[in-house]
């Protein structure tokens, strides 16, 4: 696609969003009625699919930049050919994000013109001034990272890494600003004795903007982008290790999956504290959030997030596993036995300790902290060493225990007014359904990956990496791992956006149409898959289009084997 | 193939502990399954790890199998969150079309769709009224009525409807999820409202609920100082809704339960 075409493109999400507008404030304007979906189903599979590529496109340049700056650093070619081809995609999804946001626009003012507008006018400066010059200002970075990246290169090197900061730094300011209106839905500013209606007449943009949930969201969502990104370059090395036919062209791709897959892993640790905090800061605004989302109509949304978390957990260690196959020499990585022991008694101790002393109790602390560090501190001076193996089975065994303690609910049954004691846990064992038990299951599955890295560096030292020789499955764990995070994704974004209720605007706006009640997983699970499903054809297509096209013939040396150090 | 049938076995006697155990210690079926469901996928991890090395695919064979591959992980998610007990919709439906009853469309102050229905049914109803008074003869009509006056006054409602409609708002408003009452709903959030009837007079059950900082309930001083009971019921219900919950809680007067001492505190 050349520039042209991508500007047009921007030029018609531009024209989308203030023609949209115009049309809205049209009286009498009667809103469209979708068949088969259904006005707030349409209003979903379009903003879902904006959100998609909106988290790539800023997700991705966060690790970009830092993949060319470690190849500048390290002088190590494999880097910058990464950033490079991320980028590659990232130019061609930006074009699909302005598409879609202009879409999303369109179908939004087409089917709730009222409120449309009635946001819009809210946020007026943010809709109308700040957000289309931030997304001006990101376009003209972006491609100017992009096509000054032969052009700066060298002794111009650092300026190319300083774009590439300034455009991360106006993607950060783009989604802070526009997860304004968005966490302001969820969480309006409210005052203790005022009447919602009357303070907002009062409130200024910035209380607006900064209302309860907004600094979680802008976390959460920076966050799970990187992830999102990381699993997306994944996806990206799998599908070109898969047409590979150069032995040199798989060792590069083994080693971009391997990367891909590392950051998206690092930043999903982050991710269920993020997810927390998100929670935490919901059910303070509304107590009544909390029970909607972990006891009643949603509390089967969170059932299947437990087991997508788990699944994810699951794959991106069985990535470690055979990555470690790969390594000439890991027999003989060992560790101490504190690592094991800490990650059979992690479930039980944090359980009870958490239980005594709730989050964000710091005394939680005293005990927890003593205990993660223990095999960093007491491996020292015990020196009982058990195999890199074994530690990783054990690992493997305390992911699927704490799984099933994420997974393992109150009861069967979609809300608390249907549950009868047959499907009831035991009263004796119904800590196991509560969130000390819920956040130790996290933590044990963080640790157990933490963990797992660190034998993967101490192999990766002490041997060497046989770069495209990983076995041909983990090419459908990255695939696996980019489809369930995606998946993942879209499924959490629709519990974000049914805490709302019966609102458009959460306890201020109440959403009148016959649409307005919480829908079944079953049926939301459907549209999650097509909406993950149209968003895989576009990236496919995109990745396709982007490198097999331009397949690089002057990347031969980075051959296998590579020295370990090298890394 | 020697080393998976004895995984296998081991995960099957895991399996089995798992049912024994949950069995003694009094699970429901549904339970046990589970925990025996996590036995199996154990043993599916712990196979998967020493499976053989899958050979390398190419060309139109690799395109296949991803395709496969996605057609898989499809059908699993979909059917993954079938499975799980599903919420029907239309518990909810009803309740919305109540609470939203009679609720002011900031968005439409006008209620233009509300106003032309009345419209239409206003005239329907004129031209049926007309017709009859043709039919019995305008000289019938009885003297010195008003047309137009509006004639509905609404009666007061009983003591048993109020009790009913304090007792549907409790539902409405999904209460139960904080407040256990009659032995049901509540996750300790709130304190347990059987004898709330004996310690608080209905007025000031009702300025409880339109101003939760109104009465500190005892042993809840952190649920109080965080605000847990949502400041938002004077806005979203009727003020007589809030008087006919009220006037329902206050004949609860279980003395049997430990209802905490409700403390003034405005």
């Amino acid at each position: 696609m050349k520039t042209w075409q991508r500007s047009l493109m921007a030029l018609i999400a531009l024209l989308a969003l203030f023609g949209g507008t115009a049309y809205a404030q049209a009286p009498g304007t009667p809103p469209v009625e979708f068949p088969y979906t259904g006005n707030r189903t349409a209003v979903w599979i379009v903003a879902q699919l904006h959100i998609l590529f909106a988290g790539f496109i800023l997700g991705a340049p966060i690790f970009v930049v830092i993949s060319e700056w470690l190849g500048y650093r390290k002088q190590d070619p494999r880097y910058d050919r990464l950033a490079k081809e991320v980028t590659k995609v990232t130019v061609i999804l930006y074009s699909m994000t302005a598409l879609t946001g202009g879409l999303f626009i369109f179908v939004l003012l087409a089917t709730y013109p009222q409120f449309t507008t009635w946001l819009i006018n809210h946020f007026f400066i943010v809709f109308a001034v700040i957000y289309p010059l931030l997304f001006i200002g990101e376009t003209f970075v972006l491609y100017m990272y992009f096509y000054t990246w032969d052009a700066w290169k060298g002794n111009k090197k650092a300026r190319h890494i300083a774009l590439g900061v300034l455009l991360n730094l106006i993607g950060s300011i783009t989604l802070f600003v526009i997860d304004g209106p968005t966490s302001f839905m969820n969480t309006p500013v409210k005052a203790e004795g005022v009447s919602p209606v009357e303070f907002l007449a009062t409130a200024s943009i910035w209380d607006k903007m900064f209302n309860y949930s907004w600094m979680p969201l802008n976390m959460h969502r920076l966050v799970g982008n990187v992830t999102f990104g990381g699993f997306v370059a994944g996806l990206i090395a799998a599908y070109m290790y898969m047409g590979s036919t150069k032995d040199e062209e798989r060792a590069y791709y083994d080693w971009m999956g391997f990367v891909g897959n590392m950051i998206g892993v690092g930043a999903l640790l982050f991710l269920p504290f993020m997810g927390y905090l998100l929670a935490y800061e919901l059910c303070d605004y509304d107590a009544s959030i909390c029970p909607y989302m972990m006891a009643d109509q949603l509390s089967m949304f969170f059932e299947m997030q437990g087991a997508m978390i788990g699944l994810i957990f699951l794959a991106s260690n069985y990535y470690i596993w055979l990555s470690m196959k790969r390594i000439e020499g890991v027999e003989k990585v060992r560790m101490t036995i504190i690592a094991p022991i800490v990650m059979i008694a992690l479930p039980l101790v944090m359980t009870k300790v958490l239980t005594d002393y709730p989050a964000p109790d710091p005394k939680s602390l005293m005990f927890l902290l003593p205990m993660l560090l223990a095999p960093a501190i007491l491996g020292r001076f015990i020196p009982i060493t058990v195999s890199s193996r074994t530690v990783i089975k054990i690992g493997f065994l305390m992911v699927v225990v704490g799984n099933a303690i994420w997974l393992t609910p109150h009861g069967f049954a979609p809300t608390g007014a249907k549950l009868v004691a047959e499907l009831e846990l035991p009263s004796d064992w119904n800590f196991l359904a509560l969130m000390p038990a819920k956040n130790s299951a996290a933590f044990t599955l963080v640790f157990v990956t933490v963990v797992n890295y660190i034998i993967y560096n101490r192999a990766v030292t002490q041997g060497t990496i046989v770069w495209g020789k990983i076995d041909y499955a983990s090419q459908f764990v990255l695939i696996f791992l980019a489809f369930s995070a995606i998946w993942t994704m879209g499924l959490m974004g629709a519990v974000r956006s049914l805490l709302r209720k019966y609102f458009h605007t959460y306890n201020l706006l109440p959403d009148f149409t016959a649409e307005s009640f919480t829908p079944t997983l079953a049926y939301s699970a459907w549209y999650i898959t097509g909406i993950t499903v149209v968003f895989y054809a576009v990236v496919s297509f995109a990745i396709l289009v982007t490198l097999r096209a331009s397949h690089p013939k002057e990347h031969a040396s980075e051959g296998s084997p590579v020295p370990a150090g090298a890394k | 193939m020697g080393k998976a049938i004895v995984k296998i076995i081991v995960g099957l006697v895991i399996g089995a502990g798992l049912w024994v155990a949950t069995m003694t210690f009094d699970f429901p079926p549904v339970f046990r399954w589970l925990f025996f469901g996590y036995a199996v996928l154990g043993t599916v991890v712990f196979l998967i790890l020493d499976a053989p090395t899958m050979k390398v695919m190419s060309g139109g064979k690799a395109l296949v199998s991803l395709l496969v591959f996605y057609a898989i992980l499809c059908t699993v998610f979909i059917s993954g969150a079938s499975l799980w007990p599903q919420y029907d919709p239309e518990d909810e439906k009803g309740k919305i079309v109540k609470i939203l009853k009679g609720k002011p469309n900031i968005l439409d102050p006008w209620k233009a769709d509300e106003v032309i229905a009345r419209t239409k049914e206003l005239d329907l109803k004129a031209k049926e009224l007309t017709e009859r008074i043709k039919a019995l003869g305008a000289t019938q009509a009885p003297a010195g009525q008003d047309a137009g006056a509006a004639a509905a006054v609404p009666a007061s409602a009983s003591g048993g409807d109020v009790l009913k409609i304090g007792e549907e708002q409790w539902q409405l408003q999904e209460c139960y999820n904080c407040h256990k009452l009659k032995g049901e709903g509540g996750k300790k959030r709130g304190p347990e409202l059987d004898n709330i009837g004996t310690l608080l007079p209905q007025e000031e059950i009702a300025k409880k609920i339109l101003d939760p900082k109104s009465y500190k309930a005892e042993g809840f001083d952190a649920e109080y100082e965080k605000g847990k009971m949502p400041d938002k019921y004077k806005d979203l219900m009727e003020l007589k809704d809030v008087q006919a919950l009220a006037s329902w809680l206050s004949t609860f007067k279980n003395t049997s339960v430990n209802t905490p001492k409700p403390i003034k505190m405005k």
